[in-house]
């Protein structure tokens, strides 16, 4: 039995918390190659800011680093890592009671940090071990969502969430990159595609995979299709398939499926897609993109905000 | 960093009129604070100095926080803890404990009277106006049916020690009292603090709190649900007391709902869960009266559900506290607690109550007004420490407006003699002093009462102030009761 206002919080918390750290390492790589100068470097920064917000093509260094800045610390910004912090631990903070001890300590403890008066002085002595130690903080996050609260309901809604997000994060990040919306011709240099590996946190399972040999091609196949690795689009809608197949009930009414038919269809068509998809993978990404959309409201309107008519007899 | 006095022969301070928990007026140190006061003097100013902000660190990771709103953006604060535990012997605290239950059943009978038969105002013992005047009477409560007759289920009262160190009752707290997080989240700090002298100082536990508290809210759903559904109610993140409620909810195991998560259907009180609707039995409610159901109380409030009370007066869900407890800790009707006490139970009051005036009677007003540098008067439906006058440390000035305002409306007005509150040793920028001190034990009621063995302290921790509220800058502390046969000095 759960309350349907804390499965919306902990949903939510799972997705600002992927928020925030998807958001702390694409600020790193903007920071770092806005540092370097070079021409791919900048490039490489401007992809990065627009998988996060709509920005200038024409964007120049400084300008980058300055939208960098405000993407990790002004609360104010709705879409900076503070702020998805901040609303992950009010959210917490309503289902105080639902989540351990320990996980909700892990979370405040790092809400504390990135909003005390020091904050602003740390990041910049050090953006990068600034936005490094968030990182890990979050990690630390999960490993108490992990292994601190029960594999039930509760737990499935927060990763449901992480998951999601997840998805739509790296789809986008891999539209900016290779999808029709890519503000130049597709990106084939080795750093280039080092730099888009080390947004999704997948450089060292790549190269286990495929070696050094860093081309598109492969580099689409392991972020798309790959079973494996964590941040794969398709490895995270398994998940999602797997959570909201636990939750919905046995026996339940077509209506209640709805969130799980939507993300075993997505997860079918990642399966079964076609390798020469990832020559063109517009449609598939903006596909995915859409598809995550519909999953989140028929969520919403399965578990969270239903018409109390149909429900009276529970 | 300032050192701490360290005189092992003499006490850390004299004490002044007002009675010290650890010191007697020889400036010896009583017998049940020896222990104590052995750590206060071997730990140095810069252990001590450790151990506070040890202290305050876990508050504020636990987010043991109350919110302060002004200056553009909402801020988290902690209530100030202090590091030294108030230490109480198993004496004094067998007659606060029979004093208090006997109070709390004269009171639980007094409210099933004036919500049935009204025989108390029939004989004349309390003025029938007082009563059916109070904002805090609630008509609508007038013969429903309540468990046992435990309206007030969970209580926490105001004790203060006089200047020679008795206990008086300074107020009942009926409604929603909070506190009681604060107790258990203490005593997880003291034992970690002093875990030396916890040991073997036989301090009676209060971890069980939450687990009696579900027993006594269980005792009151209806026989035929063998497995009631219990909520606690909150006002919602944004409520001060927020923390206590995730707290309570969190440690009975039960959810932790709000307004918005319940609906109220052919009488019957549902929440909205992720699979449906689910009936709620018991609702641990830390709403006030006004905000519980805007279609019986207060027509703009969302903190509650629609259709609530009826579905509480058809019985098919029981509200702890039962709406209405207030009209019997309104600060007029504590004049006639004693009396009260006598009416139901035939028996002397075993705890006293501090001598009141009540300023609707001409003459007890113009005793209050001659004595106005004396006296401490408050606004009868007034809590918090908002709206009253301590006499003592008032200028002419303000005296003088307040006279004005009592003259004005003196039914809304009780004066008491100052009161100067025992003293505690506290931590005080690195100095051991003493500072004002209330008590405040909590009690359950439900098919019994219980009397938890513990209580919250509360300090005033400015320098001679006599206001403990922490709306207004107050701190708390542990509390220990020691156990009977604790050792021998």
């Amino acid at each position: 039995m759960m309350l349907a206002r804390v499965a919306d919080s902990l949903y939510w918390i799972g997705r600002y918390i992927e928020r925030a750290e998807h958001h702390s390492r694409l600020c790193d790589v903007m920071l770092s190659a806005a540092l370097d100068q070079n021409d791919a470097a900048v490039s490489v920064a401007r992809r990065a800011a627009s998988a996060l917000v709509d920005i200038d093509a024409t964007l120049g260094p400084e300008a980058i680093m300055a939208a960098a800045q405000s993407l990790i610390l002004d609360r104010r910004n709705e879409r900076s890592v503070v702020a998805s912090l901040a609303r992950a631990r009010e959210n917490a903070r309503q289902v105080r009671d639902q989540i351990s001890t320990e996980t909700w300590e892990r979370l405040n403890l790092l809400y504390l940090r990135v909003v005390s008066p020091n904050a602003e002085r740390t990041f910049l002595r050090g953006p990068a071990a600034f936005l490094h130690s968030i990182i890990a903080d979050l990690h630390h996050f999960n490993g108490a969502v992990d292994a601190t609260m029960s594999h039930g309901q509760g737990w499935r809604f927060l990763l449901l969430g992480v998951h999601l997000e997840r998805a739509q994060l790296i789809a986008r990040l891999l539209n900016v990159c290779y999808g029709e919306q890519s503000m130049a011709a597709p990106l084939e240099d080795h750093m280039t595609q080092v730099a888009v590996l080390r947004m999704a946190c997948a450089l060292e399972p790549y190269l286990r995979v495929y070696t050094a040999e860093i081309d598109p091609r492969h580099l689409l196949q392991f972020l798309l299709f790959d079973e494996e690795f964590p941040r794969s689009v398709r490895f995270c809608v398994k998940r999602m398939e797997e959570h909201l197949t636990s939750l919905a009930q046995p026996g339940a009414t077509a209506d209640r499926n709805r969130p799980e038919r939507l993300a075993a269809r997505l997860s079918g068509r990642l399966e079964f897609a076609d390798m020469e998809e990832t020559l063109a993978p517009g449609a598939l990404l903006s596909g995915v993109a859409q598809e995550c959309s519909a999953i989140h409201h028929a969520v919403i309107e399965t578990f969270v905000s239903y018409p109390l008519e149909q429900r009276l007899q529970a | 960093m300032a050192a701490v006095r360290p005189a092992p022969a003499t006490p850390f301070y004299l004490p002044g009129r007002a009675y010290d928990d650890m010191f007697a007026a020889s400036g010896a140190v009583r017998a049940h604070y020896r222990q104590l006061r052995g750590r206060m003097t071997a730990l140095s100013a810069d252990e001590l100095a450790d151990r506070q902000r040890t202290l305050e660190q876990s508050f504020l990771l636990q987010g043991i926080t109350f919110t302060v709103y002004g200056a553009g953006e909402a801020t988290e604060r902690i209530i100030p803890t202090d590091l030294f535990p108030r230490i109480i012997p198993a004496g004094e605290w067998a007659q606060i404990e029979r004093g208090l239950t006997q109070r709390l059943r004269a009171l639980n009978a007094f409210l099933a009277d004036v919500y049935g038969e009204q025989k108390i105002l029939t004989d004349g013992m309390v003025p029938r106006e007082l009563i059916l005047g109070a904002p805090s009477y609630r008509r609508e409560m007038q013969g429903v049916y309540v468990p046992y007759d435990a309206y007030v289920n969970v209580s926490g009262a105001d004790l203060i020690r006089g200047e020679d160190g008795g206990f008086f009752v300074l107020e009942d707290n009926l409604r929603v009292p909070s506190g009681v997080s604060y107790m258990l989240a203490n005593r997880d700090a003291a034992k970690r603090t002093f875990p030396e002298i916890f040991r073997s100082a036989r301090v009676r536990p209060v971890e069980r709190y939450p687990d009696l508290l579900l027993t006594a809210l269980k005792s009151l759903a209806p026989e035929w649900r063998p497995d009631p559904q219990i909520v606690v109610l909150t006002p919602g993140v944004f409520n001060s007391a927020y923390y206590e409620h995730a707290y309570l909810a969190r440690l009975m195991g039960v959810p932790l709902v709000e307004g918005r998560d319940l609906v109220v259907h052919d009488n019957m009180v549902h929440m909205r869960t992720t699979t449906g609707l689910r009936v709620v039995d018991v609702i641990y409610r830390r709403v006030d009266d006004d905000f519980i159901d805007p279609l019986t109380f207060r027509r703009d409030s969302i903190l509650g559900a629609a259709g609530l009370f009826n579905a509480y007066r058809a019985g098919n869900v029981v509200i702890a506290n039962a709406p209405g407890t207030g009209v019997a800790d309104d600060k007029a009707v504590y004049a006639y607690v004693p009396d009260i006490i006598h009416y139901y139970l035939g028996e002397d009051p075993i705890l006293p109550n501090v001598k009141t005036f009540l300023c609707r009677n001409p003459s007890e007003l113009s005793h209050v007004l001659a004595n106005l540098d004396k006296m401490v008067v408050k606004a009868v439906g007034a809590s918090g420490g908002y709206g009253m006058l301590v006499g003592p440390h008032a200028t002419i000035g303000e005296r003088k407006a307040f006279a004005e305002k009592l003259k004005s409306d003196p039914a809304n007005y009780i004066g008491q003699p100052t009161i100067h509150l025992s003293t505690a040793p506290c931590l005080v920028e690195g100095q051991i002093e003493p500072r004002h001190v209330d008590l405040r034990p909590f009690l359950l009621a439900g098919s019994k009462i219980t009397v938890v063995p513990g209580a919250l302290t509360r300090v005033a921790l400015q320098r001679g102030s006599l206001v403990v509220n922490s709306s207004q800058g107050g701190g708390s502390k542990d509390t220990w009761v020691l156990a009977a046969s604790g050792p021998k000095p």
